[in-house]
């Protein structure tokens, strides 16, 4: 494959990513979001494996094979069996109109491009535009939490936000080492258990979405 | 002297975690916790003997040179304190419910892979290897935070997990960013790379405008973990819902290790675009947060919010000297990291036992705890009066070398807002402490007498306090300027 072949895969993965990403915001139940999310997981294990073709590194293999088991099947899966077992009435609860936060979502984009753009040195670094559409994602995922006041979106939200750093990382051109990403990837895995845990208990014990307990304050 | 490679340290705590899985009986668990304390604080005094005497260590992904060795210090002393004082705490916290004794297992092995996960970060010389355990220490102390299994517990527990991980997959973005001007500057791959070592000598070589943009993004991420405003909305929360003992580390370790990452990456972005960049954003947030736990210290009625508030506080104070830069300013900072960390320690144990004697955790309803229990109120006010920075205690002397490094650097009006927002919360403490010890105590509150474990780890604490606030031993002087050259 030639590097402008890859540079032109790699950007359409990028604006596959940002429309995924569109849709979790946009969704209007939270089974949406999970599928979405796999989706987006699902593009960056594709990107994963276009880059290992081309650069010969054996392993962003090994990343994408378990970016697509982890990321995209078995978070997925977590999750959706969250939302059986807590019985949701009210799935997903905007803070503000969905409007409000799509407007904002493009606003971070055109400035995550617009800052990208004057960077040029990078440019032989990371391949095609993996930098902006990162940090986008990053910050798009951030803003999806910030707007959602369920438990289960705010965790949707921050998948999708470590989606974005991963789509960098394997777009450096060297790579990351791979015991890092595996270990990247633990932590991801732990997190989530650990949160699934913490809303099933208070669900369980309070009937509550603990991302709505506000006793806390001052 | 026997040697000590460096993968045995985080194998100590990792091992007494294990081990406490095998028993269920409180005085073996409590035994294996003081002594794998005693262990890991022990092999830290040898290696730091072992740095001194013949430089930085290294093997594979971890390293110690005398910059992480303060930070190992200061987690292997804590880390003992607390489990002396955990010996006493828990038999009292079994007697009233709050610990339930078929999950005491669980919670020593958390606590302890909870100190595996700091040790690791600590000695981590690989970028991506200190952010594994950085997120490592946000999982198992986010499970402790929420230990007492009620709502509050568990509210908090959430906003931490949740607004921390988010925190520092900023940290990790910053990391590849900084990563990938590394690359570009010729960095080898492999392994070796994200290499903290590998990385800083090439520094001066690195893309400044990536550069930037990766350290802005490094101290979102590590400073939400350390507490600094505006990202410190989960610090109150979890470090006052915590179980005491946790309390303490959280307090006075865990924001310190993500002080350290920040010191990591301040130094190469330091390298790659001149002092002033770094040292700039540092002063804005230390500002920020002295500024904004000012107001909530002094309205504040819960005395674990309060200690919780006043961490944001220090941690500010940290980033101040770091900000203000230079000689003095890293060594000030250096110094403040570990009698702040000391001295938070001693003031959570002293709150903690206060909370179980009175049976609540309002200041209104503390009172008078000279009458019922004297060194216990003795060792708070000492706390107190310390942490407001009265001399001659510790953050006295490291508070006023902050200063003097703002003044050496002409930093006006950063100094006169640190100046004002000293005094205000000073005065807004010694109100708090002073109504808490002196008065009449209620007649119900009960008379038992101290017991010795938590005030044996508290008075180890006041000890290295007072000592710190007289004189700084020259060997602890001598480390302090080694890590000060690292760190400049």
């Amino acid at each position: 494959m030639s590097a402008e072949t890859v540079h032109t895969i790699i950007d359409d993965l990028g604006a596959l990513l940002l429309f995924t990403m569109i849709l979790i915001i946009a969704a209007a139940q939270i089974y949406r979001a999970i599928y979405a999310v796999a989706a987006q997981s699902l593009f960056i294990a594709i990107a994963g494996a276009v880059l290992a073709m081309a650069t010969g590194n054996v392993d962003l293999w090994v990343i994408a094979g378990i970016t697509l088991a982890v990321k995209a099947m078995v978070l997925p899966w977590v999750l959706h069996r969250v939302v059986q077992r807590m019985n949701v009435r009210r799935e997903v609860e905007p803070v503000i109109p969905v409007g409000a936060t799509l407007a904002l979502a493009v606003l971070i984009v055109v400035v995550s491009f617009q800052l990208s753009a004057s960077l040029g040195q990078v440019r032989q670094a990371i391949t095609g535009n993996a930098l902006p559409v990162g940090i986008a994602l990053t910050l798009t995922g951030v803003l999806a939490m910030a707007t959602q006041k369920t438990a289960l979106t705010q965790m949707v939200g921050l998948f999708a936000s470590e989606n974005g750093i991963f789509f960098t990382a394997m777009s450096v051109t060297q790579g990351m080492p791979l015991i890092i990403e595996i270990g990247v990837i633990l932590d991801v895995i732990l997190a989530a258990l650990v949160m699934a845990i913490m809303v099933l208990r208070v669900r369980s014990t309070v009937d509550a979405d603990i991302a709505e307990l506000a006793r806390l304050r001052g | 002297m026997p040697e000590t490679p460096l993968w045995v340290l985080p194998l100590v705590p990792a091992v007494t975690a294990l081990l406490m899985l095998t028993t269920r009986d409180r005085r073996i668990l409590s035994a294996i916790d003081v002594a794998g304390s005693a262990v890991l604080l022990s092999l830290a005094l040898v290696l730091a003997r072992k740095v001194a005497s013949s430089g930085p260590q290294s093997v594979g992904f971890l390293r110690i040179d005398d910059l992480g060795l303060i930070f190992l210090l200061l987690v292997a002393v804590l880390t003992s304190a607390v489990s002396i004082y955990t010996v006493g705490w828990l038999k009292q916290a079994l007697a009233v419910g709050n610990m339930k004794s078929e999950l005491l297992r669980s919670y020593f092995a958390l606590v302890h892979a909870f100190v595996a996960t700091m040790v690791v970060t600590v000695l981590a010389d690989n970028l991506g290897v200190l952010w594994i355990a950085m997120e490592g220490t946000t999982i198992t102390s986010a499970v402790l935070i929420g230990y007492h299994g009620h709502q509050h517990g568990l509210e908090a527990a959430w906003k931490y997990i949740i607004v921390t991980t988010i925190g520092i997959s900023f940290g990790l973005f910053g990391t590849v960013v900084i990563y990938a001007a590394a690359a570009a500057a010729g960095l080898q791959g492999g392994a070796g790379a994200l290499s903290w070592s590998a990385i800083m000598k090439l520094a001066p070589t690195l893309d400044p405008g990536i550069v930037r943009i990766g350290f802005i993004f490094v101290m979102v991420g590590y400073g939400t973990k350390a507490g600094l405003a505006p990202m410190h909305l989960w610090l109150p929360d979890a470090h006052s819902q915590a179980p005491t003992p946790v309390s303490a580390l959280l307090s006075g370790v865990l924001i310190k290790c993500a002080l350290l990452g920040i010191i990591r990456f301040q130094t190469i972005a330091a390298a790659a675009c001149g002092p002033a960049f770094p040292e700039g954003v540092l002063l804005v947030f230390g500002l920020i947060s002295v500024v904004v736990a000012t107001p909530f210290i002094l309205a504040q009625h819960d005395i674990k919010r309060l200690l919780g508030y006043h961490s944001v506080e220090h941690v500010g104070i940290v980033a101040l000297g770091l900000g203000f830069g230079g000689r003095i300013g890293t060594y000030a900072a250096l110094l403040h990291v570990v009698n702040h960390g000391i001295t938070k320690a001693l003031a959570f144990f002293a709150a903690g036992k206060a909370i179980a004697r009175y049976g609540s955790r309002d200041m209104r309803v503390i009172r008078g705890l000279l009458r019922v229990a004297p060194v216990g109120g003795t060792l708070l006010m000492l706390a107190a009066l310390s942490l407001a920075g009265v001399p001659p205690f510790s953050i006295f002397v490291s508070e006023l070398m902050v200063l003097r490094a703002g003044i050496g650097r002409g930093h006006w009006v950063a100094i006169a807002i640190f100046l004002a927002m000293v005094v205000v919360i000073f005065a807004g403490l010694l109100h708090h402490a002073g109504s808490m010890v002196f008065g009449e105590p209620a007649a119900a509150v009960s008379r038992e007498p101290e017991t010795w474990s938590p005030l044996l780890g508290m008075m180890l604490l006041a000890a290295i306090m007072v000592l710190l606030g007289l004189t700084i031993p020259p060997s602890f002087d001598g480390l302090l300027r080694r890590a000060t050259e690292i760190a400049r």
